[in-house]
């Protein structure tokens, strides 16, 4: 922006009449160049100059009646007034002014002097007078404009011989003549001044560093040399309003037009310029004092001297006037607009110009060809932004400029323009060749760093090609990519190889990056183990097929895993993990991976979790994207919600158990294949509720996830082939096996099978130094209770006879056996529920089960205490059931009942044979073993258990019942068991076997559905209740017709035992 | 590529099954755990003997008696490079998924060649030239292994059928 006073007047001097001003933008650019002290300008001026130096030491001692005084005189101006000096250089305005008046003063000496001032009216030429008259005023000491006047002078000197006439009138008499003198002078200047070179060197190397060129002539004069110096005025850096920079370089270069050198209160800086982008909000302002800076930017809007001011330290000063080299464009490159709208499109170079400044760019239009006019809008100035409507936003998508659609609504601003080449369209005052907007933008209108194309983007300009084919130039692309590879993108340890320059086809991995230079230790060839530097621009990464890559960014599909598969220069194509697709990316956007299995997260979520959306929809993530997931519900819909629409992930169940449309189990890790539709296979996931979620490679949409119900599948294969050998680290089946062969010699059934039934209860201490206090039992072994005690707060060990079963709401002495059998039933009511895990997927079965077992449960508790009540009565009921049961198993059963083994199969399933037979050994070996196993199998029998294990309950063997009670729930299903039961002859033996327990079953069989439907002793059965004082023993039978279902209610009733059940009984 | 490779395994042991017979359970139970078990890294084809059984401990806790077994099987480690034959499980637009032996193996359209095209309209669907290759469900293939990702219980690889000698047999 600051132009030396030197520069200036000598440019004046030496182009005179044909002066041109320099173009506004040319000496902006400048600026940085042209102030002081840079070196590079010198460079470039070396010799204007030393030519304009030396000129301007003559015309000055040519003057003719100059003395030494007007010398030092002039000298002191200089002084005093650098800044006016600058002041001219800084502002074009001011130089065109100056040439101006210089133009006028051509004219002048043509006319009289006094008409000058008249023409100009400028108050300035007040002084202006004739050259030669001008000189004289000097002389007598004005020297308000010095270096104005010096001008003239100069002017004057090289006008000198011509002078007119008029002109020489003004001069003093004798002024001709004295002309020899004048020589004189000038001569003997001349010697001073060759005498004095260095002494006048110095003093101006002083004053403006640059113009040691002048002494140092031709010499070249290092670099270094030319740095500024302490001694040099200061640079202080202002803040300003970030964008006005500019425009408050201006107002301070209007200032000083208003208020030169040498006027009343002149400003006093020396130059004024700003960096743009790189320190917006300053301003630099070059002055010797500090004073003068605040002086020169006082009242001006935008700036803040008062707040900061930053004094630039000399060291720094050559970098604050660096002039860094404007990013290189080339054609077929890519930038973006960086504003209007087009904002942020990518457009491609079609042209630089030669200045550098504008291109021509190729862009995809974005027009609407006034479909979306709105004609009756009243006219508003175009110029004039609507507030609200960003352009950016509001506008149409891009599209290729078709004709057709322009004709439609717009034709009368549409003609074709006849061009070489491919026909072109004029539409709306734009260019429109081969559909796309072209374009001439300044570059500041561009964003030419990091444009980072991506290949979609890409791919439009090339689908415009003229034989229809998509002739991409991908390696203008990649160079531009190039361009903007930050050196993040190459970290130590990526395998990369050189691909042209002096180091092409080495092959390495990197070691370190700095800046744009990469190390490169070599993997290959003669120089393997050395380390090279290479620049970025040379280098790119190498893969090979098959190498397992992310993808990190700079493209779509950012963070996708996959396989190699190609490798074609710069482009890579590798095969997605998730989605089996293909995915072309640059080979700089990849990363060798070491992950395995899992792509891109997003938060907690992760590809094939399971989600849960609302209480009543689950899905599983088959997408994750940057922001959003894209899920697949339970219904088979595809939805993208984001994370926070996300009530909770359900953390997978591994265990999780179903059943597939055959009733076999499935779990997760298992093959299944749909029963109907597409037949579609795949892994199970997930389990959820009867939905499955199975994940199939071979599926390229929705990553493989497909959701089915678990009633539509059939297995396939189980996980791994599940080993159907035994388990080794479980009991050996042989083991067990063998007591069967035993017989009745064989081990007697465990005693317990479960948990023992005291625990939990509420208790009371019949005797012993805790009697009478009541206690929760914690644990308990076949003797032993540990007891909590209510009052004490403490654990106590008492042996169990001493023990009462209390009801912890009514406090009322639980009959322990009636307790048992009570229990029984909440027991296996409760269980089911609570022991989801150990039924696993099977709980809605457990439901079902309940429905039928309450049946049973029901049945056995109800009668139970009918039963105890009136034992005698019911024996023949019970023997009448034993008369039905000609079914061996049911026998069988009911003398499981009365042999505690009996329960024990129940609980392991596939142990019970053995120990039914064990217990059938008790007395009943006549029943078959083996008869009594398909019995299991029908799960029939389970009424039968129950039934015999309630009996026993009665006959007060305590505790094992509650194993049956399981039992129990598993053989739901028994209604075949009823239909068995009738079977005769078994129940023969059964009562000979057991005068006791005999009678038990019995009771129990009879009302059993199947019995009672046949049996007419159905009826005598609830007679026996009735006999029992049981108003609802009525009820028992019908309850055998019925599905025992209703006795569900007793089991929800749970812990109350007796009383509960005998009101559940009549519910059927 | 094939190896013979020298392992161990941990087996423990129920007490109920200590005995006479516990050779035998313990070498079922090494075959129906080995055999056929991927690593991630290879697959294990076949015990072939048992260098040594060694003497069982009993843990203090649960009373189960463990064997470390030394035994020595063939496995089966996928090489990139290398060239299998495979049979064709399902072809699909995306490119073909194959079996070889115990290892998934799947063809890209890119590693196809190009003059092989996707044909859905075929019942089933094929990879055909129009000449004498047809690929469809069954095929079998040779084909060379292009990587191989290595995963928890599972290896996955891709391969290519696009060289010479590769394709349809």
């Amino acid at each position: 922006m600051s132009h030396s006073l030197l520069d200036q007047d000598f440019g004046s001097d030496e182009e005179e009449e044909d002066f041109n001003p320099a173009p506004a933008e040319e000496s902006d650019d400048e600026n940085a160049g042209r102030a002081k002290a840079s070196n590079r300008d010198y460079d470039d001026e070396e010799d204007d100059e030393e030519d304009t130096d030396v000129k301007a030491g003559r015309p000055a001692h040519r003057r003719g009646s100059e003395d030494d005084v007007r010398n030092r005189d002039e000298d002191d101006v200089e002084d005093a007034e650098p800044a006016a000096h600058d002041d001219e250089g800084t502002h074009e305005e001011g130089a065109e002014e100056e040439e101006g008046e210089e133009e006028d003063e051509d004219e002048d000496d043509d006319n009289d002097d006094d008409d000058e001032d008249a023409v100009s009216g400028r108050p300035r030429k007040r002084r202006r007078r004739g050259g030669v008259a001008n000189f004289f005023e000097e002389e007598a000491g004005v020297d308000e404009d010095e270096d104005e006047a010096e001008d003239e002078e100069d002017e004057l000197a090289e006008l000198g011989g011509e002078m007119h006439p008029d002109d020489m009138d003004a001069l003093p008499v004798g002024a001709e003549t004295d002309d020899r003198r004048h020589r004189q002078l000038d001569r003997q200047r001349e010697l001073e001044a060759s005498m004095d070179a260095e002494k006048q060197a110095q003093l101006l190397k002083e004053r403006y560093g640059r113009n040691r060129a002048a002494a140092t002539d031709a010499v070249v004069v290092p670099k270094r040399l030319l740095l500024p110096s302490v001694e040099d005025p200061s640079i202080w850096g202002v803040r300003c309003k970030p964008g006005k920079e500019r425009e408050v370089v201006f107002a301070i270069q209007k200032r000083i037009e208003e208020r030169p050198p040498g006027s009343r209160n002149p400003i006093k800086i020396i130059s004024a310029f700003e960096r743009g982008g790189a320190m917006a909000g300053y301003i630099y302002i070059e002055a010797r004092r500090q004073a003068d800076v605040l002086e020169a930017l006082q009242d001006m809007s935008n700036v803040y001297p008062r707040s900061k001011v930053i004094l630039v330290p000399v060291r720094e000063m050559p970098d604050l006037l660096r002039v860094q080299k404007s990013e290189e464009l080339n054609p077929g490159g890519w930038v973006r607009i960086k504003r209007g709208k087009y904002q942020g499109d990518l457009a491609q170079i079609e042209e630089v110009e030669t200045n550098g400044l504008a291109v021509t760019v190729r862009l995809v239009p974005r027009l609407d060809y006034g479909l979306n006019e709105d004609t009756a809008a009243p006219l508003v100035d175009p110029k004039r932004k609507r507030p609200g409507v960003n352009p950016a936003v509001a506008r149409p998508p891009q599209r290729l400029f078709s004709e057709a659609e322009a004709k439609k609504k717009h034709g009368k601003y549409l003609s074709a323009t006849s061009r070489l080449g491919p026909k072109s369209w004029n539409y709306l005052g734009e260019t429109y060749i081969d559909g796309f907007l072209i374009k001439d933008m300044k570059v500041q209108h561009l964003v030419t760093k990091s444009v980072n194309p991506r290949l979609e983007e890409v791919t439009m300009f090339a689908r415009g090609s003229e034989d229809g084919t998509a002739n991409l130039d991908l390696a203008s692309l990649a160079e531009t990519l190039k361009n903007s590879t930050a050196e993040e993108s190459y970290l130590p340890g990526d395998p990369v190889e050189v691909y042209r320059g002096e180091q092409q086809g080495l092959v390495g991995r990197t070691s370190s990056t700095r800046g744009d230079i990469v190390t490169v230790q070599v993997t290959q060839g003669d120089l393997a183990g050395q380390l090279i530097d290479a620049p970025v621009k040379t280098l790119r990464k190498r893969f090979r097929e098959g190498d397992h890559v992310k993808v990190i960014g700079g493209s779509r599909y950012q963070d996708e895993l996959g396989m190699v598969v190609q490798v074609k220069d710069d482009n890579v194509t590798l095969l997605s993990d998730m989605s089996m697709q293909e995915i072309t990316v640059f080979s700089k956007d990849l990363r060798l991976s070491a992950e395995t299995g899992v792509d891109g997260k997003l938060g907690m979520f992760d590809v094939h979790d399971l989600v849960q959306l609302d209480a009543s929809t689950v899905a599983c993530v088959v997408k994750v994207d940057r922001e959003s997931l894209r899920v697949l519900d339970q219904n088979g819909s595809i939805r993208t919600v984001l994370p926070t629409q996300v009530a909770s992930k359900i953390t997978p169940r591994r265990d999780a158990v179903a059943t597939d449309r055959n009733g076999a189990e499935i779990r997760h890790g298992d093959t299944v294949r749909e029963g109907y539709g597409d037949q579609r296979s795949g892994v199970i996931l997930h389990i959820h509720r009867s939905f499955l979620f199975l994940h199939n490679k071979a599926q390229a949409e929705n990553s493989g996830i497909i959701v089915v119900r678990t009633t539509n599948v059939v297995t396939v294969s189980a996980k791994g082939g599940r080993s159907n050998g035994p388990d080794l680290t479980k009991l050996n089946p042989a083991v067990m096996r063998n007591a069967v062969p035993g017989g009745g010699s064989s081990m007697a059934p465990p005693k317990f099978m479960g948990r023992d039934r005291m625990i939990g209860k509420t208790v009371m201490v019949r005797k012993g130094p805790f009697k009478g206090l009541v206690g929760i039992v914690k644990d308990a072994s076949d003797q032993q209770a540990r007891v909590e005690l209510h009052s004490k707060n403490k654990l106590v060990t008492i042996p169990k006879e001493i023990l009462v079963v209390k009801d912890p709401v009514t406090g009322a002495t639980v009959d322990m056996s009636r307790g048992k059998g009570g229990q029984r039933v909440p027991y296996g009511g409760s269980s089911g529920a609570p022991q989801s895990g150990w039924q696993g997927g099977r709980t809605p079965m457990a439901v079902g089960d309940s429905s039928r077992t309450p049946a049973w449960g029901m049945s056995s508790s109800a009668r139970t205490p009918a039963w105890g009540g009136v034992g005698g009565s019911r024996t023949p009921a019970w023997k009448n059931d034993g008369s039905r049961t000609s079914n061996p198993y049911d026998g069988n059963r009911t003398a499981y009942g009365g042999g505690l083994g009996s329960r024990t199969p129940a609980w392991n399933a596939g142990a019970r044979t053995p120990y039914d037979s064990g217990s059938g050994s008790s007395g009943f070996d006549a029943f078959a073993a083996g008869s009594r196993t398909p019995a299991w199998n029908s799960g029939n029998r389970t009424p039968a258990w129950s039934a015999g294990a309630t009996a026993s309950n009665g006959s007060k063997d305590s505790g094992n019942y509650d194993a049956p009670t399981p039992g129990g729930n598993y053989s739901a299903p028994t209604p075949g068991a009823y239909a068995s039961a009738p079977t005769p002859g078994v129940s023969a033996p059964t009562p000979g076997a057991w005068p006791d327990s005999a009678p038990t079953p019995g009771a129990f069989n009879a009302p059993t559905p199947g019995g009672p439907s046949k049996r007419p002793y159905d009826a005598p059965t609830p007679a026996a209740w009735d006999g029992g004082n049981r108003p609802y023993d009525a009820p028992t039978p019908a309850m055998g017709g019925t599905a025992a279902t209703p006795g569900a209610g007793p089991y929800g009733d749970g812990d109350d035992g007796g009383p509960r059940y005998e009101e559940g009984t009549p519910s059927p | 590529m094939f190896f013979l490779k020298e392992e161990t395994k941990v087996i423990s042991l129920h007490p109920s099954y200590f005995g006479p017979n516990v050779r035998e359970y313990l070498i079922t139970r090494l075959n129906e755990e080995e055999e056929g078990r991927c690593t991630g890294d290879h697959f294990v084809i076949c015990v072939m003997d048992m260098v040594d059984i060694g003497e069982g401990r009993v843990l203090p806790s649960s009373g189960h008696g463990e064997y470390t077994i030394k035994y020595r099987a063939i496995i089966w480690k996928p090489f990139r490079g290398e060239t299998v034959d495979a049979i064709v499980t399902s072809v699909k637009p995306t490119g073909i998924f194959t079996l070889a032996g115990p290892l998934a193996v799947f063809i890209a359209r890119k590693n196809i060649p190009s003059d092989i095209k996707w044909e859905p309209n075929t019942v089933p669907p094929q990879y055909t030239d129009h000449g004498d290759q047809v690929i469809e469900k069954g095929t079998g293939l040779r084909l060379k292994i292009l990587g191989v990702k290595p995963d928890v219980a599972a290896i996955n690889a891709i391969g290519t059928i696009k060289e010479d000698y590769l394709g349809p047999l």
